[in-house]
């Protein structure tokens, strides 16, 4: 149940990664950094793919899972400690990315802005997949490849003729500070690197996989980069003005066309891999808990943190800005999850692994 | 198990052959359980217990009769059955399975003397000539088709796989029924430990009566509320050899035509046997246009009303003052009206299934003038959603196999689609992929070679490439033996 | 499948059965929508408001409709005036099929954005949307005949569409780079200006249905398949009213008027050759025809346009329709000794197309090998055009060519120094090369 393969890793941070940061993010650092928006970015990349690579680098010298080293290093209640905190953690980061797909499903698949029982069928979908387990992570990658593959190059194809890349210059305007506060403001953005920490042990470190996962990484985030550069040169000083970017970008082509918008089909799809993106938090949220529990049977757990969940955005229906706001600022928060302890982890004891 | 039917069942055969006659009369009291009496040359009594209308009386008499009549009684069962100039003989000492091969067809033979029964093969079943099975036709292939008799059907598969590692596995099943069913598969190309959990599903069913394979088929799947197959069908011998040699299981049941194969993909829906026949650039176009099509046909129906009733915008402008005239006097909202016509969509298949030729006509005319016509003139529906749902059905049958699951996911996605709208299909597709991705049957993902990907396989999916380069069997059935074409070298750059 | 679960999707779908049939948690249903397909916003009567025209398309079974217009008047704001048009009618105005936002020319005295931001700040209005100012008032261009019986902002939209930009003698903009050219460092804009000109006529009949429509009262109670249709269930809804003016004018014939019933009838064409310059809003100057041309030659993307050049010839003043391709075009701001330099780089290819007096046969021929002398005149009144241009933006601070966002993205370091004096400063060079289009 719980297995993945390096190949549906690779396309987890090449495909799937990307798609979340296509939605408010780009206002978001266009906000704070302005035409220097790539250079944030690149930052946050750079730091994810150097904790994804040391990642790597510990899965190539022990077969043990992460509970399995904490376990080795300070015994199982420990363990259960920091999954139970992991669990907390998963939860929170899922929170944010669920707020703004709920926002943007709401005004771009609806004219009339209908009630929350329209998104509320997310966490039906997603109890389903978190019973299911990593397999059903992996497999999701798997079809989500060539769904984002098409619809993500018509989308660049779409919009690319529109966007003016002189609007990045200059590079000097921006402050370097207003660079970095961009980069910690954006970090809940980017803690996909945690996945990586909980898939060890589940999958079969094979030749070369370091290269393959760290280069598929490359890949996302080539596409991350290509489409705020895309995102800017279309939009410039109106920048900050467009929630729900994916959607916003490419209609300057199609809109005058006799078959109208057909770029929404491709945001359509794009938005079916977001929706098996937006399932990995709370399957990994329910991974933890069923650890704490000593593997317990997934259905509770999953009906527990769906719930919970789902009362959560009810609750928070209203709050957007001000969540927002918190978790902007809560940069370290994200930095103590998802950078400093996979970098710790290379510090716990490990069994020798065979080559 | 089997248990004797009565008393009888459990008394031994006597050497009096009209005492072993009445015990076995009174088993089988039916009125079409006939003997045969008659005499050998030295004046002993010889009984045939045969069931009438399935034995056939000409070689009773002359494969049984006549050698006996004009020889000394034998001595034992062995010897008579030397006597007999049937190749199919067999002898019994059990009365509950001397019953059951007169059941079948067979003849038990008593002799004065012989405290054994001999069983003679001398069946003349009534089943129709092998031809082109009606829900399979092929422009281009071999026309050949199973029937019911699975004797028959083995023999066609036979000639096609004539190799010694051909195994059949024969079973009854059924208590009342006693249905042969047969098992199939390559040595060394098949997986054993497939072909051994299916011969133990067979063999732990315990039922009355199995009167089609697909009662065999919702035996062996795994999923049982599982809204998709689990297993492969076949009518044509040619399409199920070909399945065998990739390394799939088959089961025949005696009296069906329609053998099933495991393990089971959804891409082997979207393979027609004539893609193999013909270029593979036209395979590989049909297949995508049947790929197109059954995604048409499940999701068209519902973006027309989730475009009406959510989102505008995802109508060209033109077409949206065209549906919004047509629909001005519509009494119904945009998707009860498609609810509506794709049940009378339904109606209209089942109906035309069921219903006898002469009035195919008329009916026709109803469905066509009156359903359609009338219907968008009156005002009950629209024209742009009769063409939509004739679309919609016309494209359910590219893929005959899975027009069932089809019918019923179109009408999930419409009531979804109404009530949710557009993210309501996303979310739907994404929890039939999350469900379908997660269905493993017999070990094998039901949408490989899509996910999980397997490369390999990907050559012979939704596009298929030349003949020569399949060089492979599929991966995906882990078959040990995975080669299954090479090419001569020499004769390949003589090609050049 | 246990009870539970068996339980669990027989609730799941009831619900989903009862939110199908039921379909009543707020959502608008086609038949109750009004399809707004052109806003023209004027200055009102009264000070610091607006009389905002929406024109509406009237389904038909059988492809394109026709539609009306319905005008709200007094308003304080564009939202305001649209939640007006639900208030009063019923009908649920969507926006999402808006393609031309028109804005009478008293609106530009005073920041248009004041009016078009409600566009910006509205998740339904796409920034697609063609932008334009018009001579009279948006209502009564919105009231013009198309010859060829167009909605009114259809023609509009042909004119300033794709195809017309291919002329050269359009300036065509949307939503989104007017904005964008409002909020960048150039604070500057242009807005092509429509203007309605009665030249074509066309026989009309009683048959003839009307393009733009105002029918009175007694019209609307009586007819109208998209103004009464109602369900069984739900109550008629009153029809769409119309401003009292529009009423009132009923069978006179008024431009854009109805059908007369026999004989011939005016019908508009629309003109939109000039161009409006803007700086942080306000209008400034207009460009005439000539100019347009060349602005859209040298500063948009049009790559091919139509113009013509009169040169005095042995037989008197001769005009040449020349077709030209822009082949490569850029503009280039550099320093030298300090001085900002501003560089028009244009290569183009023209033919000959016509000209006003006839020619020999062997000329004709050549028709694609434009003589020196055309050339050099074309290159002469393209320069000449494109300096009054810059000598109008000089004048109004209208930054119509962006120098400034130039300055600012490749010259940033004195960015401080020219900001307010780039305009002026700057010293223009035109490198201008026609050749042959063969």
């Amino acid at each position: 149940m719980d297995k993945i393969k390096i190949r549906q890793i690779c396309f987890l941070f090449a495909v799937m990664m990307p798609v979340t940061k296509m939605l408010i993010y780009p206002t978001t650092i266009a906000y704070t950094a302005k035409n220097d928006l790539l250079f944030s970015a690149l930052i946050n990349l750079a730091i994810e793919g150097v904790v994804i690579g040391l990642l790597m680098l510990l899965a190539k010298k022990t077969r043990l899972s992460f509970f399995g080293l904490v376990e080795n290093t300070f015994g199982k209640v420990a363990a259960k400690i920091v999954y139970g905190i992991f669990a907390l953690f998963f939860f929170i980061s899922a929170l944010l990315p669920l707020t703004e797909q709920k926002v943007f499903v709401m005004q771009v698949f609806y004219e009339n802005v209908p009630s929350i029982i329209s998104f509320a069928p997310f966490f039906f979908v997603s109890f389903y997949a978190c019973v299911k387990g990593f397999k059903c992570i992996g497999r999701a990658a798997d079809i989500a490849m060539p769904v984002f593959a098409v619809a993500f190059t018509v989308i660049m194809l779409l919009s690319v003729p529109h966007a003016d890349f002189g609007a990045l210059l200059p590079v000097e305007a921006v402050p370097f500070k207003s660079i970095v506060k961009g980069s910690l403001s954006s970090f809940n953005w980017f803690t996909d690197c945690a996945f990586l920490l909980f898939f060890m042990g589940n999958f079969e470190y094979e030749k070369n996989s370091a290269k393959r996962v760290i280069g598929s990484f490359a890949i996302g985030g080539a596409a991350v980069l290509l489409f705020l550069a895309t995102f800017y040169g279309i939009f410039a000083d109106i920048a900050v003005r467009q929630q729900n970017t994916i959607a916003q970008i490419a209609k300057y082509t199609t809109s005058f066309t006799s078959l109208g918008r057909i770029d929404l089909l491709f945001i359509f799809a794009l938005t079916l891999v977001m929706i098996f993106y937006l399932c990995v938090p709370l399957q990994m949220c329910v991974h933890c808990v069923r650890k704490v529990f000593n593997d317990c049977r997934p259905a509770i757990p999953s009906a527990a943190v769906n719930a919970l969940m789902l009362g959560m955005m009810i609750l928070l229906n209203y709050f957007f800005n001000e969540m927002q706001q918190i978790m902007l600022r809560g940069w370290y928060f994200y930095a103590l999850f998802a950078y400093a302890v996979p970098l710790l982890a290379l510090l716990l004891k490990k069994e020798a692994a065979h080559e | 198990m089997r248990f004797a039917y009565t008393f009888a069942d459990m008394k031994k055969l006597s050497e009096n052959c009209k005492e072993n006659v009445k015990s076995l009369k009174s088993i089988l009291t039916s009125e079409d359980i006939l003997v045969f009496q008659f005499e050998t040359k030295d004046k002993k009594a010889c009984a045939a217990v045969y069931a009438d209308g399935i034995t056939d009386k000409m070689l009773l008499g002359e494969q049984v009769a006549k050698p006996l009549s004009e020889k000394t009684a034998p001595k034992t069962a062995e010897e008579a059955a030397k006597l007999l100039q049937s190749p199919e003989n067999k002898r019994e000492k059990d009365f509950t399975k001397i019953s059951d091969e007169v059941l079948a067809g067979n003849t038990a033979l008593f002799i004065d003397g012989i405290a054994e029964a001999v069983i003679v093969g001398v069946k003349k079943l009534s089943m129709r000539a092998v031809m082109e099975p009606p829900t399979s036709v092929a422009v281009k292939g071999p026309r050949e088709g199973f029937i019911e008799d699975i004797k028959t059907n083995m023999s066609l598969i036979r000639n096609r796989l004539r190799t010694p590692k051909l195994n059949f596995i024969t079973m009854q099943v059924g208590k009342q029924s006693k249905t042969n069913v047969c098992v199939g598969y390559l040595e060394g190309i098949a997986d054993k430990k497939i072909v051994e959990k299916i011969e133990s599903k067979i063999k732990s069913i315990e039922i009355d009566g199995i009167p089609d394979s697909s009662y065999i088929g919702k035996f062996l799947a795994e999923h049982h509320y599982s809204l998709f197959k689990q297993a492969g069908t076949t009518e044509k011998p040619d399409v199920l050899a070909a399945k065998m040699l990739e390394g799939r299981i088959a089961v025949l049941v005696d009296g069906s035509p329609i053998a099933v194969t495991l393990p089971y993909l959804l891409a082997e829906d979207f393979q027609g046997p004539q893609d193999y026949f013909v270029s593979p650039y036209r395979a590989s176009v049909s297949r995508l246009l049947r790929f197109l099509a059954v995604f048409v046909s499940i999701f068209l129906p519902a973006f027309y009303v989730a475009a009406q009733l959510f989102k505008l915008q995802l109508l060209p402008f033109g077409f949206l003052l065209t549906i919004s005239g047509s629909i001005q006097d519509i009494p119904l909202s945009p998707s009860l009206e498609l609810f509506f016509l794709l049940l009378v969509l339904e109606i209209l298949i089942e109906a035309s299934v069921r219903m006898p030729k002469y009035v195919a006509l008329a009916l026709s005319v109803i469905g066509a003038l009156v359903l359609g016509d009338t219907a968008v003139k009156a005002g009950i529906v629209s024209s742009s959603a009769i063409i939509i749902m004739a679309l919609s059905g016309i494209s359910a049958y590219t893929v005959p196999d899975l027009v069932g699951t089809i019918s019923i996911l179109r009408l999930v996605f419409v009531v979804v689609a109404g009530s949710i709208g557009t993210y309501g299909i996303l979310l739907m597709t994404a929890l039939l992929l999350f469900y379908m991705i997660t269905a493993d049957a017999y070990g094998t993902p039901m949408l490989a070679p899509f996910s999980p990907i397997v490369r390999k396989d990907l050559k012979d999916s939704l596009f298929k490439v030349t003949m020569t380069d399949l060089k492979t069997r599929p991966t995906v059935f882990k078959t040990k033996n995975k080669t299954r074409l090479k090419i001569n070298e020499e004769a390949k750059d003589g090609q050049d | 499948m246990n009870k539970l679960w068996m339980r669990v999707f027989l609730i799941g779908t009831a619900v989903l059965l009862l939110l199908f049939f039921s379909n009543d948690f707020g959502l608008i249903d086609i038949q109750e929508t009004a399809i707004v397909i052109a806003i023209g916003v004027d200055k009102s009567q009264e000070e610091g408001k607006y009389d905002v025209t929406a024109q509406i398309a009237v389904p038909a079974s059988t492809g394109s409709g026709t539609a009306g217009n319905v005008t709200v008047e007094g308003a304080s704001t564009v939202g305001e005036a649209v939640t007006e048009l639900n208030h009063k009618t019923g009908w649920y105005p969507t926006l999402v099929h808006c393609k031309l936002i028109l804005l009478g020319m008293d609106v530009a005295d005073e920041n248009v954005f004041d009016p078009i931001d409600f566009f910006l700040r509205s998740g339904t209005v796409e920034d697609t949307c063609l932008v334009a100012m018009c001579e009279k008032t948006a209502k009564e261009t919105f009231q013009a005949t198309s010859p060829v019986k167009d909605i009114s902002s259809s023609a509009i939209a042909k004119v300033l569409s794709s195809e017309a930009q291919k002329t050269g003698l359009v300036s065509v903009t949307n939503l989104k780079n007017f904005a964008k050219n409002y909020y960048s460092v150039s604070r500057s804009g242009f807005l092509p200006v429509v203007s309605v000109k009665q030249e074509a006529e066309s026989q009309g009949s009683e048959s003839q249905q009307p393009v733009s429509y105002q029918r009175n009262e007694e019209e609307l109670a009586a007819s109208g398949p998209f103004l009464s249709r109602n369900k069984w269930w739900k109550p008629k809804r009153d029809p769409l009213p119309l401003a009292a003016e529009t009423a009132a004018k009923g069978d006179s014939g008024q431009s854009g008027g109805k059908s007369s019933g026999g004989g011939e009838e005016k019908a508009d064409v629309f003109d939109a050759t000039k161009t409006l310059m803007l700086y942080e809003g306000k209008s400034v100057a207009m460009l005439t025809p000539d100019e347009t041309l060349a602005f859209n030659m040298a500063g948009t993307d049009t790559h091919y346009a139509f113009g013509s050049v009169t040169l005095e010839e042995n037989e008197g003043p001769v005009t040449y329709d020349l077709k030209m391709r822009i082949n490569h075009k850029t503009q280039k701001l550099s320093f030298e000794n300090g001085k900002p330099v501003f560089t028009f780089h244009i290569r183009a290819s023209a033919k000959i197309v016509d000209s006003s007096k006839a020619d020999s046969i062997l000329n004709i021929t050549k028709t694609d090998l434009v003589p020196d002398k055309v050339l050099r005149a074309a290159e002469v009144k393209f320069e000449e055009q494109l300096t009054s241009i810059i000598e109008k933006s000089a004048e109004t601070d209208c930054d119509i060519f962006n120098i400034k966002q130039k300055l600012y993205r490749s010259h940033y370091k004195q960015f401080a120094r020219y900001k307010d004096s780039i305009l002026t400063d700057a010293v223009v060079r035109y490198d201008i090369r026609f050749s042959s289009m063969k």
